[in-house]
């Protein structure tokens, strides 16, 4: 008659990690941040009444992508380690990842100082500026945010304050990490291959 | 004799005996710490009842300015900075807030769990949203801008681009706007993440989803949308923050920037709030009309699928906002037929409260009269709104008053009079005290009266061609008496509010003593004392049906049976 | 009998219970975001003033939750709580016979209404092509006609045109006639129900008068070009064809039964006790047996 399966009493009661659901719907909140700014990225994909376009400035930056991308599997791999509880192995590949990321943050670094000094593009030059370091601007904030999480766990790692009992807590943190990975995928796509 | 399958240990509240030893400033320290979630839902509450009356004190400028023609009660200026700040401080700083506040202290006791997911956030998330209002309100005295004089925000609560650029909006108010609204942004978002998960992660044993309240599937819903929600607007201010501070050109036409896009950028955030704030209370008659018509919920199953319908559909509408900027017609069309489309899923939950009641022993306690008076009023809001749908009338009447009549039926007569019944009926839970019956009664007859005198004449000024937000009219147009009538209505509303802020003090201290089930009520918040102790539950309850308290309460005849 | 058993409390921590502790670092950390936004209005100062509170909230709220979250023990005092009521009387809801709406208690499926639609549309073809044979001399008449209402030149052609062998417009009329066969089909499937015993004459009959009335009264306005040259005698022909055929198709199909038996809530997918025959296998007590007995 019912629809709905009557729980048994004797089975046990589980539900699921408030740590990931809280961080899941962060993670749905920021895409609603990110859409907004795509969104707007892609309306005015063109519509700049001055130079320079993206055409003639923007260099796609493969090498700094790769090490982004990267960074999520080294970061997975340093989750199945502290899960084993071997967190020599866990601090070695949290390192690895945290020195791609930084690795990230230094490649846009350079590239906007190249935009800056070299053809003269800032947010106030044209449309193309604006939305370009808004949403390239947004993605780096969300990066620095997660390089501070990295840094902070892995200062907690190297004075021994991480043991296999917070496999939940940085499995919950590497989820955002995985996040800001896939916004990029976004992020350049839109940037870097339809806007140019 | 049967068995209770709820296991209830009651106890002393110990924080209440604690106090009358307490100087002010350790009771005021203990609150400003706090980290429990049924004190945070009372701050939240507090603070924007607070609100409540200091938007209305505007809405009552307001009308007071347009009771007569020609009228310079206040002055243009003032008069601009009246209505954006009446519909920014009732959105975010009363509406928001304080559905969240009875989510914050509700769900929890609930769903039978000790707190809320993350309480340490919920606390920053409380501090967020209250300092964020704080900084809006600043702007009235410390808006310090290129003048040198204060000023708030008079761009109406929408701010559409390009009033809010620069050569349009000198000095600071506009930016106040944004960075207030973004600060107390970020703490509704930490809540909503904190209801979705305490309502999925920390239910107690047997409480599966489908047999969670109403009320929290509602604010299950309302959370999910509001993350979806609130964080377009954080992000379209963020633009409008790079334009005016970094000279950027999102919203400035000269550089090939886009107007519109801000007003699609709002109302994709400014649709589905509607909606934030009308689900909870959707929730709050979903659990007063069973508890005083003596019946279980009908059709619980078709409530909740009717719930996340509304917010699915609530997602894809915001353009009927935008019918007179001359968007094509298949946009047009989609925008009409996807508005109409919201009418199904509200028309099953009135029918089913309509169930409910049917065959019932009704009960008119002041909550459940204002819970009727929400079915009348709601649909008559959802008349109009379908009426609005329909792009070539609102052509003719979009901006009016009869839109103000319209969105003010919903806000006022839906969400603001089923506020009033959440506060009568789990008041006694809150405070161990109950609230004056027959205060209560002058309460809601007062406001019903006032409510109808005003929105229901706004309509005919509206249908007349009143515009909204006009600073004053003419003697001749064929309004004064229709004016004087709807302002007459707001003032015996504010005095309703009043009787109401009198009833809350005076129960507050002399009320009866409402023990732990004053309506004989069958959700889990009634089987713990009143006020309830800081831990809620002495032990973890175990449920088996929809309504535990019925199970205990009628053992040879329990619910589960049915499920 | 009025219940007033209460359980005597049994908290899980003993007589005290884990709570998480007060802590001041939220608000901090609230008034320095707030204060660290205030300085873009006011003076940057106020910014660093925000920046700093921050970062002392930021710090102080990490050493309360890491490496372990701080909690505080509350005392329990126990306390009876008791529940009950004082309504004993339950009442179910009555409901008679005749409230119960009479619908067929078998009849066919929905799918058998598509394959109808699908025989009814190849059947129709024959008398399209028999009715441009005769009257205008060209099997392509019929064909140029419905593939043309689709194509954009089309109030300048000619009769001769109409009559003359076009690719694109062959194709075009392929897709409207598989597409709006289907969709009739199914329309005709999903109507079968309301008259479950006659399908030829559904079918036959009053789907073609249906469907032609509609397509006469509103063709006119739709394309006023093809209306002018429907002749609407062979048209009905052709649709009672086509009804007559997808009607037969669907009384070959076997019947199935409705759940018309079942009560309208279960039908519905909606439980409400008092509406439902009560289930007395389902249900947790099975599990509270045990408890019971240890009482007794």
């Amino acid at each position: 008659m019912s629809a709905i399966p009557v729980t048994p009493v004797t089975q046990e009661w589980t539900l699921p990690s408030r740590g990931r659901v809280g961080m899941l719907s962060l993670i749905i909140g920021e895409c609603g941040i990110f859409t907004i700014f795509v969104v707007a990225y892609i309306y005015y994909i063109g519509k700049s009444l001055s130079g320079p376009t993206p055409q003639q400035v923007l260099d796609i930056p493969l090498f700094n992508t790769i090490c982004l991308l990267s960074s999520s599997v080294t970061i997975w791999l340093a989750e199945r380690q502290i899960e084993r509880g071997k967190i020599k192995a866990f601090a070695a590949l949290w390192a690895l990842t945290m020195g791609l990321g930084i690795e990230f943050i230094i490649g846009t670094a350079l590239e906007w100082h190249k935009l800056i000094y070299l053809d003269g593009l800032t947010v106030r030059t044209n449309l193309f500026g604006t939305t370009f370091y808004a949403l390239v601007g947004l993605h780096a904030t969300h990066v620095v945010i997660g390089l501070i999480g990295l840094g902070l766990i892995l200062l907690f790692t190297l004075t021994g304050h991480v043991s296999e009992q917070h496999t939940e807590r940085i499995q919950v943190f590497a989820l955002y990490w995985h996040f800001v990975d896939a916004v990029w995928v976004v992020v350049f796509t839109v940037v870097y291959i339809v806007g140019r | 004799m049967a068995d209770q399958t709820l296991p209830i240990g009651g106890s002393l509240d110990i924080t209440p005996e604690r106090s009358e030893r307490q100087t002010l400033l350790e009771w005021l320290q203990a609150w400003v710490v706090t980290v429990d979630h049924k004190r945070l839902g009372i701050l939240y509450v507090v603070y924007s009842i607070f609100f409540l009356l200091v938007a209305g004190a505007e809405a009552l400028c307001i009308r007071i300015q347009l009771m007569i023609p020609n009228n310079h009660f206040v002055s243009p200026e003032t008069y601009n900075e009246l209505f954006t700040m009446h519909g920014t401080t009732m959105v975010f700083l009363v509406g928001m807030p304080i559905l969240f506040g009875f989510g914050n202290y509700l769900v929890p006791l609930m769903i039978g769990a000790r707190d809320m997911a993350f309480p340490r956030l919920n606390a920053f998330s409380f501090w967020l949203t209250a300092f964020g209002g704080l900084l809006l309100y600043y702007s009235f005295i410390g808006g310090f801008g290129l003048y040198g004089m204060g000023a708030a925000p008079d761009v109406g609560w929408f701010a559409y681009a390009p009033l809010t650029t620069k050569p349009f909006s000198v000095g600071h108010a506009t930016d106040y706007w944004a960075l207030a609204l973004i600060v107390s942004g970020f703490g509704t978002l930490g809540t909503a993440i904190n209801i979705i998960a305490t309502t999925l992660s920390m239910r107690c044993k047997g409480m599966t989803l489908l047999r969670m309240p109403l009320f929290v599937w509602l604010m299950l819903v309302v959370s999910a949308l509001t993350l979806i929600t609130i964080t377009p607007l954080t992000a379209a201010q963020v633009m409008l923050l790079i334009d005016r501070y970094l000279g950027g050109h999102f919203f400035d036409a000269q550089a090939g920037g886009s107007a519109i896009i801000w007003i699609h950028f709002f109302w994709i955030f400014g649709h589905p709030e509607v909606y934030v704030l009308v689900l909870p209370v959707f929730g709050v008659a979903s659990e007063i009309i069973p508890v005083f018509s003596r019946k279980a919920i009908f059709g619980y199953p078709a409530m909740v699928a009717a719930s996340a319908g509304i917010a699915f559909v609530s997602l894809g509408v915001w353009a009927h906002h935008m019918f007179t900027v001359g968007m094509t017609s298949v946009g047009n069309t989609f925008f009409v037929l996807s508005t109409m489309l919201v009418g199904i899923p509200t028309g099953i939950k009135i029918f089913n409260w309509l169930a409910t009641i049917w065959g019932g022993k009704v009960q008119f306690r002041v909550p459940m009269m204002f819970c009727v008076a929400f079915l009348f009023q709601f649909l008559i809001a959802g008349l109009t709104g379908i009426m609005l749908s329909v792009a070539p009338w609102d052509w003719q009447l979009h901006n009016s008053y009869f839109v103000i009549a319209h969105f003010h039926y919903v806000l006022v007569g839906a969400i603001i009079f089923n506020i009033f019944a959440a506060i009568y009926y789990w008041f006694p839970k809150v405070t161990g005290k109950m609230l004056s019956e027959t205060l209560g009664k002058w309460h809601f007859w007062l406001f019903f009266i006032g409510f109808h005198m005003t929105f229901d004449t706004m309509h005919f000024v509206g249908l007349l061609g009143m515009p909204r937000s006009i600073y004053t009219y003419e003697a001749n147009r064929g309004w004064n008496h229709l004016n004087m009538i709807v302002s007459i209505g707001a003032f015996i509303q504010g005095i309703a509010v009043l009787v109401f802020a009198f009833n809350m003090m005076h129960s507050l201290r002399k009320g009866k003593e409402a023990g732990n089930d004053p309506w004989d009520a069958w959700t889990l918040e009634w089987s713990t004392p009143s006020p309830p102790p800081e831990y809620n539950f002495a032990t973890d309850p175990e449920v088996y049906s929809r309504r535990p308290l019925w199970d205990i309460k009628h053992p040879d005849d329990p619910d589960w049976k049915y499920e | 009998m009025a219940q007033t058993e209460t359980h005597k409390s049994e908290p899980v921590h003993g007589d005290r219970i884990h709570l998480p502790a007060p802590t001041h670092w939220p608000i901090i950390l609230a008034f320095g975001c707030t204060m660290a936004a205030a300085g873009l209005v006011t003076s940057l100062w106020v910014s660093v003033f925000g920046a700093v509170l921050m970062l002392t909230g930021c710090v102080g709220w990490f050493r309360q939750v890491l490496p372990h979250e701080s909690h505080e023990d509350v005392p329990v005092v126990v306390q009876t709580v008791t529940i009950t009521s004082t309504r004993r009387l339950v009442e179910r809801l009555k409901i008679a016979p005749e409230h119960r709406a009479h619908l067929p208690l078998e009849t066919y499926p929905v799918l058998s209404g598509i394959k109808g639609g699908i025989a009814g549309g190849i059947a129709m073809i024959f008398p399209a092509l028999i009715y441009g044979l005769i009257v205008q001399h060209s099997i392509w008449y019929p064909v140029n006609l419905l593939g043309g209402a689709g194509v954009a030149n089309w109030s300048h052609v000619t009769t001769a045109q109409i009559a003359s062998f076009h690719w694109s417009w062959l194709v075009i009329a392929i897709v409207i006639h598989g597409v709006t066969c289907l969709l009739v089909g199914l329309l005709y499937g999903a109507m079968l129900p309301m008259l479950p015993r006659h399908p030829v004459i559904l079918g036959g009959v009053l789907g073609p008068l249906l469907w032609t009335g509609l397509l006469h009264s509103t063709m006119g306005i739709i394309n006023p070009t093809l209306d002018a040259r429907i002749q609407w005698g062979w048209f009905v022909v052709s649709q009672v064809i086509f009804g007559v055929v997808a009607g037969l198709v669907v009384a070959r199909e076997g019947k199935i039964r409705t759940g018309g038996r079942l009560p309208f809530v279960a039908r519905m997918g909606i439980e409400a006790p008092g509406l439902m025959e009560s289930n007395l296998e389902a249900g947790p007590p099975r599990a509270q047996q045990p408890r019971n007995e240890e009482k007794h």
